[in-house]
């Protein structure tokens, strides 16, 4: 009865440690959804809060821009200072995850050599994904042919899922002043 | 006897006050869309799907926000609302007497709509299905080689719209409101036009999208349509405007 009540009282303890201040109105992790990532865990999207994050949507089946968002975003991440390496986490959300298993997740992850601790793949509910779509700024449209075209953007979010800024993926290198607002806004006291 | 009570039991289904607006079933077909898709500009299937009758009313969106609170203007986050929603209601969980509970809920955000839907086990409908449905006048299904039709549509959005009676007819389908005072979200208009910013850059298209370009429009001819397209895609999802509203689609089991 009494290790009941320890039990509980902890597990609130715990909710509420896990809770944190009420989060700011323009954070895009006061949308509720659930997710999956590559090693099938399953975890809440306002579970990125707490660290500053990269994030992007993409689908495993591309073969043109969907490799370079991961490229450009190894690079950003090659490109940052060792102690500001491991401040910073990507996470790139499926926007086909009929399709988007965490097996094929998992297969993403292990052909570009990801760093499981700090990338996450993501495969969202199938009816979350226009509302994060749309909360992220990120266009997207199926094709007949079972593709999609979709905006390709890095974005910064800070540690409380703000948009600090966003830069298109045109290429295997991520945009120099995206690169160095990174750096400034980890590199600030917060 | 049989007829009578197919009747008494279609009537239970829509008479009360408190059940949702009932949906009607919209035949699937061919449709040339005054949009063209990444697919070219030729007829596209649409398939078949329920439509809610009419726009969703100020009183559902009322009992809305009163079970789930947290889309009342003054809980809202900002990210999904701008400072206009709702903000012409009497208070934060009722539009008051100044706002007809019947007539479409309007200054509601699209991620509002949305949410709307979803708590009805229902969606916004895709472009697509909302210009299927609406190309339809009381007669007709697809009334848009009709000129003087087509012409009277450019009052969308207005007190003068050709649906704006709350006795106005309902068309082919049995669907109401369409081309009404309020303007309707749909769950795809942010996809509805490439980026603005990259247009005429072939390049930027490409890089941009990952696959073909953005759309285009099949018929300059359709204005109205043109100009209802343009707005939309003028809007953020978090805006709202004092005449656009929305109503839900199904999609058939």
């Amino acid at each position: 009865m009494l290790q009941g009540f320890l039990l509980s009282l902890s597990l609130l303890l715990a909710a509420t440690a896990t809770a944190g201040p009420a989060l700011p109105g323009d954070s895009v992790y006061n949308l509720p959804a659930s997710m999956t990532d590559q090693s099938g865990r399953v975890l809440a999207w306002q579970d990125l809060r707490g660290k500053p994050v990269v994030v992007s949507m993409f689908y495993t089946n591309c073969h043109l821009m969907c490799p370079l968002i991961i490229a450009s975003g190894k690079a950003l991440q090659k490109q940052l200072p060792q102690d500001q390496q491991s401040a910073l986490d990507f996470a790139v959300v499926s926007i086909d995850p009929a399709r988007d298993t965490p097996a094929a997740l998992a297969e993403v992850s292990q052909q570009h050599r990801l760093d499981n601790a700090r990338w996450h793949l993501l495969r969202p509910e199938a009816r979350d994904v226009r509302t994060l779509a749309s909360a992220l700024g990120v266009r997207y449209r199926a094709q007949p042919d079972g593709s999609f075209n979709h905006t390709s953007v890095l974005i910064l979010l800070d540690r409380d899922g703000r948009i600090v800024a966003r830069s298109e993926v045109d290429g295997l290198q991520p945009d120099p002043a995206f690169v160095s607002t990174v750096r400034e806004h980890l590199a600030a006291p917060n | 006897m049989f007829a009578a009570a197919v009747v008494w039991f279609a009537l239970m289904g829509t008479s009360s006050p408190t059940t949702q607006a009932d949906f009607v079933e919209v035949p699937g077909g061919e449709f040339r869309s005054t949009v063209r898709s990444d697919a070219g500009d030729g007829p596209r299937t649409v398939t078949g799907f329920a439509m809610s009758r009419r726009p969703v009313t100020v009183r559902e969106y009322e009992r809305f926000v009163r079970e789930q609170p947290q889309w009342r203007r003054d809980r809202v986050p900002s990210l999904v609302a701008d400072r206009a929603y709702l903000a012409h209601w009497h208070s934060a969980d009722a539009a008051g007497s100044d706002v007809d509970p019947d007539a479409p809920v309007t200054q509601v955000s699209w991620f509002a709509a949305d949410a709307y839907c979803n708590s009805i086990d229902a969606r916004l409908p895709d472009w697509a299905e909302w210009e299927y449905v609406a190309a339809a006048d009381a007669t007709r299904r697809d009334a848009r080689g009709d000129s003087s039709w087509r012409a009277r549509l450019f009052d969308d959005g207005t007190p003068r719209a050709v649906d704006a009676r709350v006795d106005s007819p309902a068309n082919a389908y049995g669907v109401r409101g369409l081309h009404g005072t309020a303007w309707e979200w749909v769950g795809d208009y942010a996809s509805l036009l490439g980026n603005a910013d990259k247009r005429g850059s072939n390049d930027g298209d490409r890089l941009q999208f990952c696959g073909a370009s953005g759309l285009s429009f099949a018929n300059s001819d359709d204005y109205a349509v043109l100009k209802r397209v343009a707005l939309l895609s003028a809007m953020e999802p978090r805006s709202t405007l004092g005449n656009l509203g929305f109503r839900c689609v199904r999609s058939s089991p």
